[in-house]
């Protein structure tokens, strides 16, 4: 054990060498006036002294608790049922390396730098973390235009998903397409560029809180301002133009201008969720690329994204500019049944006019079905009253159909055929079932829009038919299922989009028309109900995506279901009852941890290998050293080792003389030591290396220990725990490492002033953290506690912190859950309340060391909680379920 | 508690501006500079208590300027502001001497707390100096 004046010494050494902090040479200059002599130090320096060194260890266990914060939360979103986005990734790496940094930082300030090292290390996994979140390298295109003859598959990253299957289409599958060409993402760049538009977008997204719907829309208004009155470069305006002129040949023709945006991952339909524009003049084509661009920041796109997991890096946008299709009848094709590939049925829809009303959810449109042999197996022709038609003067418009062709097929059996054997060409070309959409212009040519893979569900044989069940109200007989599944909850009509941003969590969708919209609340909807749509609208698809039941074309569904309604929606069979029916719960979705799959969870899975492992589990081993540090979780847990073996060696140096550290005496359940920083004790007896607890003078200390030694616990300590329990948690203590085992009992440290507490302590099996301020002024008073970690399995854990969170929640604190940990907070009351809730903490600490092995049942958390909050500690006679 | 001394030292405008005004009406008495050139003059003249600088800036950057500053006020409590995803420079900033450092851009409260926290662990300093 070093000496003080050692110590002082070695302080100085560092101070005299390297970089200094302003700090340090004050401290310096405080002890090169005073030579290093511990028997000439004032009170008062000591005082000050350990009021720095204080002020570094308060920072670093604060950082400590924040980091364990983000390592809980990101092992949360590992389990995959959570949406996250790429700036979740990067500002959880973030903190994660701030936190650790800081707590180095404060160390090395702490020990008067005998730390550096682990900055180095510290630096190291950092370039690692940065080397996984760093971007992806890809090729520039080099064109700004580019026409369908030059364009295949390949050319993805140069012009988007869409143009390059109409490439695709057009010179591998010899399949007609309008004329048209590609304004690639190189145009993108240099129209992003010249405007600094990729800075200012990302200022503006920092608004952005992915749970407050509102800032998304507003964000998202402020962006495609920015993106539609920036100018765009004359040499590409020129490009544009002249690509134009060659179409029309100086016919003056319309386009249409289609969004085709890089990211458009094949797994992932980006239905609807970007701009397209139809009927383009020619002197408003540059005005509709800026439109179309800015759509990658529509509220819409910008939830998907954030809800898929895409980066906002890798997606750009690559514009489709085609001759405009007056189409007759338009609609949209599924190579397969989406809800079932075994049956190897083509589903055509078709609408009279353009498609947009195809795939909105406006109006229903005629339904065919045509089996493997090409044979019609069904047509459903509905009631068509309108159709979207091309105005002269740009845009579109709605127009009634005529009476006679109201209830006519929109197709021949003749074009039924041609558009099937479309269907399969395609099919076959790429080698899965498609998801089409089709045009027929008014001279009777069929042209293919689009094509792209259809995401199809995988029910096995056929998915499950259910029966009706008569004892439950039916509300709906037959809708359209749109996504199978069953879900429950109470309805909540939709009819704007502020209803969309009052969206309940776990509620009912009920809506007039399917929207594509309806993205926004898909991760809180527990189904999707609307009186008109079909099931190969955008809208279905994306139901489909996540995973959300909806039934389409419900008809009555808005007249029959008011909003509050508890309902429970079959979308296997397209019913709805009244009330929850507990026969049907078996149906229900699975969770499919939808993030699992996604680049942006890899990325976050590849982070968290140089954040989360900890490896350093035994401080005693020889390996226990900064170079064996291989995660920030071995660094962080490494200072907080070293900050106390600082703090006390310190205490140690002083309480040689001064009385600082003590163990407290006959303190029969802890091995607690106490640090007092000024008033903590009533006597300072210099000559004592461990206090009577009577002699602590600290208010929120002796308010701890009034319920650490409560007397239920003095007689409950020898009690045998129940076995069943207790041997599931021995044979966790004995799989682990031997080390794991020996933290059972670690030291637990008090640091305290009159009217400050710090209280750190692993008791048994968990490791939790107090931190109060108790005094006469209830505007400075606080009590936070965090609580966290554990010997047994998951589940126990997890159950264990759900009764803590529901005892902390009754006594009135802010309680936050993640994974296995629980902070609670609870400030500005008067000094009594402070102490009462003391008390309380100091006898569920003693009650929570038993409490792991008897959480056996999901019943034990609530009784758990129930018996401490009416004072029953006695856990032997109380778990029951 | 005293009125803080604050030096904002930022390149952007917009932000320092809009961030010097709130931090004003919370009482801090802030005065705000667009380089860290200005930042050594100002340092030189007066005193202060804490300092924000921005790591990234034209000219002079954060890390050289708080060098400087460390050399003329070393009892001046340094917080770095740093964009996404410049941990390194943080590092670096801390290493020298900084007393915290803040991914920006980060909400006024919470700045708030670091610089009164910064402030209280300067006067400890002082403390120490004068015992």
């Amino acid at each position: 054990m070093p000496t003080y004046g050692n110590y002082l010494r070695k302080l100085n050494s560092r101070l005299n060498s390297g970089i200094n902090s302003g700090l340090k040479p004050a401290v310096f200059n405080l002890f090169r006036r005073k030579k290093p002599n511990k028997d000439t130090f004032s009170p008062d320096t000591l005082s000050n002294l350990f009021r720095f060194k204080y002020s570094c260890f308060k920072m670093l266990l604060d950082s400590n608790a924040k980091f364990l914060t983000v390592i809980s939360d990101i092992e949360e979103r590992l389990q995959g049922q959570e949406i996250f986005g790429m700036s979740y990734v990067r500002s959880r790496a973030d903190q994660a390396v701030f936190h650790t940094l800081r707590m180095v930082k404060n160390l090395d300030d702490l020990s008067g730098h005998r730390y550096t090292l682990l900055f180095d290390i510290l630096e190291k996994i950092n370039l690692k973390i940065k080397e996984v979140l760093g971007k992806r390298k890809e090729i520039p295109p080099t064109e700004l235009i580019l026409p369908y003859v030059q364009i295949n598959a390949e050319m993805v990253d140069w012009v988007g998903g869409k143009n390059a299957n109409l490439g695709e289409i057009h010179n591998r599958v010899h399949l007609p397409i309008p004329r048209g060409f590609a304004i690639t993402t190189r145009a993108f760049e240099s129209f992003m560029v010249s405007n600094e538009l990729f800075d200012e977008i990302s200022k503006k997204k920092v608004e952005i809180d992915p749970d407050n719907p509102e800032t998304i829309n507003t964000t998202s208004e402020d962006i495609q301002q920015l993106i539609t009155s920036a100018r765009v470069p004359a040499e590409l305006e020129d490009a544009i133009l002249l690509a134009y002129a060659k179409l029309s040949e100086d016919c003056g023709i319309r386009v249409s201008m289609r969004s085709s945006a890089i990211g458009e991952d094949s797994e992932l339909s980006y239905a609807g969720q970007y701009l397209s524009k139809l009927n383009v003049p020619s002197e408003q084509i540059i005005q509709a690329y800026k439109e179309i661009v800015a759509s990658l920041y529509s509220p819409r796109a910008i939830a998907y994204r954030l809800n898929k997991g895409i980066r906002d890096e890798d997606v750009a946008m690559s514009v489709a500019c085609l001759e405009m299709v007056e189409s007759a009848a338009s609609g949209v094709m599924y190579s397969r049944n989406p809800l079932n590939l075994f049956e190897e049925n083509t589903i055509i829809t078709a609408v009279w006019g353009l498609g947009p009303y195809a795939v909105d959810g406006v109006i229903t449109p005629d339904n065919y079905t045509v089996d493997k042999n090409r044979q019609t197996i069904a047509a459903e022709i509905s009631h068509k009253t309108v159709k979207l038609v091309s105005k002269p003067d740009g845009g579109l418009m709605e127009v009634p159909v005529e009476d006679k062709f109201q209830d006519k097929p929109c197709l021949s059996q003749e074009e039924i055929d041609i558009l099937a054997a479309y269907a399969l060409k395609l099919e076959e070309h790429y080698g899965s079932p498609q998801d089409i959409e089709w045009a027929l212009d008014r001279y009777g040519r069929l042209f293919i829009l689009q094509s792209r893979p259809l995401r199809v569900e995988d029910y096995g044989k056929g998915y499950p038919l259910t029966p009706v069940l008569t004892a439950y109200p039916l509300l709906i007989e037959k809708g359209g299922t749109a996504s199978a599944g069953v879900g429950f909850g109470p309805a909540f009509h939709v009819a704007s989009d502020q209803d969309l941003l009052n969206f309940p969590d776990g509620a009912v969708l009920v809506a007039r028309h399917s929207s594509p919209k309806f993205v926004m609340v898909m991760n809180k909807t527990r189904a999707i109900i609307t009186d008109l749509g079909n099931i190969a609208g955008h809208m279905a698809s994306l139901a489909r995506e996540f995973s959300v039941p909806a039934i389409v074309n419900a008809r009555v569904a808005t007249a029959t279901i008011p909003t509050g309604m508890e309902v429970t929606v079959d979308a296997y069979s397209g019913r709805v009852y009244q009330g929850i029916v507990p026969e049907l719960e078996s149906f229900q979705n699975a969770c499919e941890c939808p993030m699992k799959d996604t680049p942006v969870y890899r990325v976050l899975r590849g982070v968290s290998d140089w954040i989360i492992p900890l490896h350093l589990l035994d401080p005693k081993s020889p390996n226990f050293t900064p170079s064996f540090c291989q995660s920030l979780h071995d660094i962080s847990r490494m200072v907080h080792e070293f900050s106390y073996t600082e703090m006390f060696q310190l205490s140690d140096f002083v309480s040689d003389k001064k009385g600082v550290a003590f163990k407290l005496k006959d303190f029969v359940p802890l091995d607690l030591y106490v640090i007092d920083l000024g008033g903590g004790l009533t006597e300072t007896n210099v000559h004592l290396k461990s206090v009577p607890p009577d002699k602590i003078a600290s208010i929120p200390f002796n308010a701890l220990l009034r319920g650490i030694m409560h007397e239920d616990f003095q007689k409950s300590q020898l009690r045998p725990v129940e076995f069943k329990g207790f041997l599931s948690v021995m044979r966790e203590q004995m799989l682990s490492p031997p080390s794991k085992a020996e933290r059972f009992g670690d030291r637990s440290y008090a640091i305290i002033s009159d009217k400050y507490l710090n209280f750190s302590s692993r008791v048994g099996y968990h490791y939790s953290i107090l931190d109060s301020y108790c005094s006469p002024t209830p505007s400075m008073n606080y009590i936070t506690f965090s609580f966290k970690g554990g010997a047994a399995d998951d589940i126990r854990r997890n159950r264990r912190v759900r009764a803590i969170a529901i005892i902390f929640q009754s006594l009135d604190f802010t309680v936050e859950v993640t994974g296995d940990r629980v902070d609670a907070r609870y400030q500005k009351h008067e000094m009594s309340l402070i102490e009462d809730k003391l008390d309380v903490i100091g006898r569920l600490l003693q009650f929570t060391r038993q409490m792991d092995m008897l959480m056996n049942n999901e019943a034990s958390v609530e009784a758990l909680a129930k018996n401490f909050l009416i004072g029953n500690y006695n856990l032997r006679n109380t778990v029951t379920a | 508690m005293e009125t803080i001394r604050l030096l904002l030292v930022d390149d952007e405008e917009d932000f320092r501006t809009t961030l010097a005004s709130r931090l004003k009406k919370r009482n801090v008495d802030v005065a705000d500079v667009g380089s860290g050139n200005e930042a050594i003059e100002l340092i030189r003249e007066r005193s202060f208590d804490v300092a924000v600088l921005d790591i990234k800036m034209p000219g002079m950057d954060g890390i050289e300027t708080l060098r400087q500053i460390k050399k003329i006020a070393p009892l001046v409590e340094v917080i770095l502001l740093t964009g996404h995803g410049s941990v390194e420079a943080g590092i670096e900033g801390m290493r020298l001497g900084a007393y915290d450092y803040v991914v920006k851009p980060c909400n006024v409260k919470d700045l708030l707390v670091k610089v009164e926290d910064a402030y209280i662990r300067k006067l400890l300093e002082e403390a120490q100096q004068r015992a």
